[in-house]
């Protein structure tokens, strides 16, 4: 009798794990990603992200999960241009999941359909610091990539379930819809500061900077990844008085003092300013977090 | 169970490392220079950092070669600094001050060859988690090698470890039996570095001989002590890291202290005279 009641919860508990296991899994290596492709995917695929919005997507601490959660994962999305380069191929490797090695159709890197800024011209050579060879990867924090980014996802996951491509589809109407109001509102707010000048750590901001004609004239860093010197931190103070910018965009995972410091010299504000989703729980999905980021620039531009 | 087959390549490195490990432990903490693996690895590193400088690629053979050089000059630097009998200046200092100056000379290469910040943490922050079998196959055998010319010289070796004074008098160059010590060492170390990072890598070096060394004087049963625990805390800390979600290296060099605790703290309780000739 009791073996017969253990049959019976072995063969529900299988019959349910196969049913949930028809459902694609989706792992995206930023919590941006995992936004724009819950928006995509509704309920109808599950969702994850390996990094999380307060981490610096450029070095990600490595955990058993990861590789767990990689080995069962149907579709990888990633940012690309070599944002995951320190960390993602030895994961990609011992996860041994053969469907979403690069150029699968499990492999899903959205750089490839966006506008990508400052794209090197000519050779790059390491003098110039932790340039991206192959450009910016910040440029998610555009909506118009993130509409672009939206249409690669809807297609990959329309092509790995057919069944759903429909709904797929249609939440990408509705979420472009919705982003589009939701740009003319921050463009909207962010108009009346039009050219305003300001200095960011690290060069994440170019594509937002561009979409809402922000003008960035320098960085904390004096080349990317490399930390503050004296010298070009004397310069940036000099640059900033002359200039008069008002602003020192910080992303939340940098040291605060410098930046501080060249503020308090020169009279401009300290912003942290959040280049990814989940960078505090407020800012839960990409439209929360450009309402939050755009809503406080204001508030340092007045 | 295939989360197992996870679990098995962490494990076989975490077995290399506590073969060779736990044996040169002994020497280290016989001759009682504790930081020497964390100062060679510095010095690899900072090789890597020159040679990338010079513009060759991190992972190429020619990187390799330099950081090799650099190790190498670092051996020779700590055989000739042994002990300095006018100055009495300890060795631990010299291992420490090349520690800190060959760290702050990496720091001034990046900062003029960057992309450096990730690349040098690579070298250091080695990731056991995600090594992979050919990384394991080649370690293994480059340790056999260094573990069997070991074992053919290990009267000598042992008599230049733990007493140099007699060694020198019976007739053996202390010096010249030093560098191959520091350089097959610093082979280890880089190789082992590499895969694991530098804070596992110590702990692979020094725990299991320290807390043999509480129960036992005899170098055999030291050994045999510190394989035992080596082996046991690697599975350990491996479980616990997939059990509850932890960075696997850290969880490793936290189950070593954990488990070194413990065995002092029987060791007290227990009373008696423990320690076995």
């Amino acid at each position: 009798m009791k073996l017969k009641l253990a049959l019976t919860a072995l063969v529900f508990l299988t019959l349910t794990t196969n049913a949930h296991a028809a459902k694609l899994k989706v792992v995206t290596t930023t919590a941006d990603l995992a936004s724009i492709a819950q928006e995509i995917a509704g309920d109808r695929a599950s969702i994850s992200s390996i990094a999380r919005g307060y981490q610096d997507p450029h070095s990600v601490e490595t955990k058993p999960s990861f590789l767990l959660q990689l080995r069962q994962t149907d579709l990888l999305v990633v940012v690309g241009l070599e944002l995951e380069a320190g960390w993602l191929p030895p994961l990609l490797d011992q996860s041994r999941n053969q469907k979403i090695r690069p150029g699968t159709s499990g492999y899903l890197d959205v750089s490839q359909g966006v506008e990508i800024l400052d794209r090197p011209t000519g050779t790059v050579n390491r003098s110039m610091g932790d340039v991206h060879a192959m450009g910016n990867p910040h440029y998610w924090l555009d909506p118009a990539n993130a509409v672009r980014i939206a249409i690669q996802i809807q297609q990959r996951l329309g092509q790995l379930d057919p069944s759903n491509a429909a709904v797929y589809s249609s939440r990408l109407g509705n979420f472009k819809q919705r982003l589009n109001e939701a740009n003319k509102r921050w463009t909207a707010q962010l108009a009346p500061y039009r050219g305003a000048k300001v200095v960011t750590y690290h060069n994440s901001w170019a594509s937002f900077a561009k979409r809402y004609g922000i003008n960035v004239v320098g960085y904390v860093e004096p080349k990317p990844g490399v930390p503050p010197s004296p010298s070009h931190t004397f310069q940036l103070i000099k640059l900033m008085k002359e200039q008069r910018v008002k602003a020192v965009l910080v992303e939340p995972y940098f040291d605060l003092k410098t930046p501080q410091s060249v503020a308090s010299r020169t009279g401009a504000r300290v912003l942290v300013l959040f280049p990814s989703v989940g960078a505090t729980p407020a800012v839960g999905d990409y439209i929360k977090l450009f309402d939050r980021n755009v809503s406080e620039l204001v508030k340092v531009l007045r | 169970m295939d989360l197992l087959s996870y679990l098995i390549v962490p494990f076989a490195a975490g077995l290399i490392l506590t073969g060779i490990h736990a044996y040169l432990g002994v020497h280290v903490v016989e001759r009682g220079v504790i930081f020497v693996d964390l100062s060679l690895a510095q010095i690899a590193a900072l090789g890597t950092t020159v040679a990338y400088l010079a513009g060759h690629d991190l992972h190429s053979t020619t990187g390799y070669f330099w950081s090799l050089g650099f190790t190498f000059a670092g051996a020779a630097l700590f055989a000739l600094t042994r002990v300095h009998h006018e100055t009495r200046i300890p060795q631990e200092a010299v291992i420490g001050i090349v520690y800190a100056v060959s760290a702050a000379a990496a720091i001034l290469a990046m900062s003029k060859a960057p992309e450096g910040t990730e690349h040098l943490k690579d070298m250091l922050v080695g990731n056991i988690l995600t090594v992979s079998w050919a990384e394991v196959i080649r370690t293994a055998v480059l340790y056999a090698i260094v573990g069997a010319f070991h074992y053919a010289f290990r009267k000598t070796f042992l008599a230049i470890s733990v007493d140099p004074h007699a060694a020198e008098a019976a007739g053996i160059n202390v010096k010249w039996w030093d560098f191959l010590f520091y350089t097959s060492f610093g082979l280890v170390v880089t190789s082992s570095v590499a895969i694991a990072g530098v804070l596992l890598v110590f702990s692979y070096l020094i725990v299991p001989s320290v807390a043999a060394m509480l129960f036992t004087r005899s170098i055999g049963k030291r050994l045999a002590v510190g394989w035992t625990m080596g082996a046991l805390v690697s599975a350990i800390g491996i479980l616990l890291s997939f059990q509850l979600d932890l960075p696997t290296g850290a969880t490793i060099v936290c189950t070593f202290g954990a488990a070194l605790a413990l065995m002092a703290t029987y060791r007290v309780l227990s009373g008696r005279a423990m320690i076995v000739e």
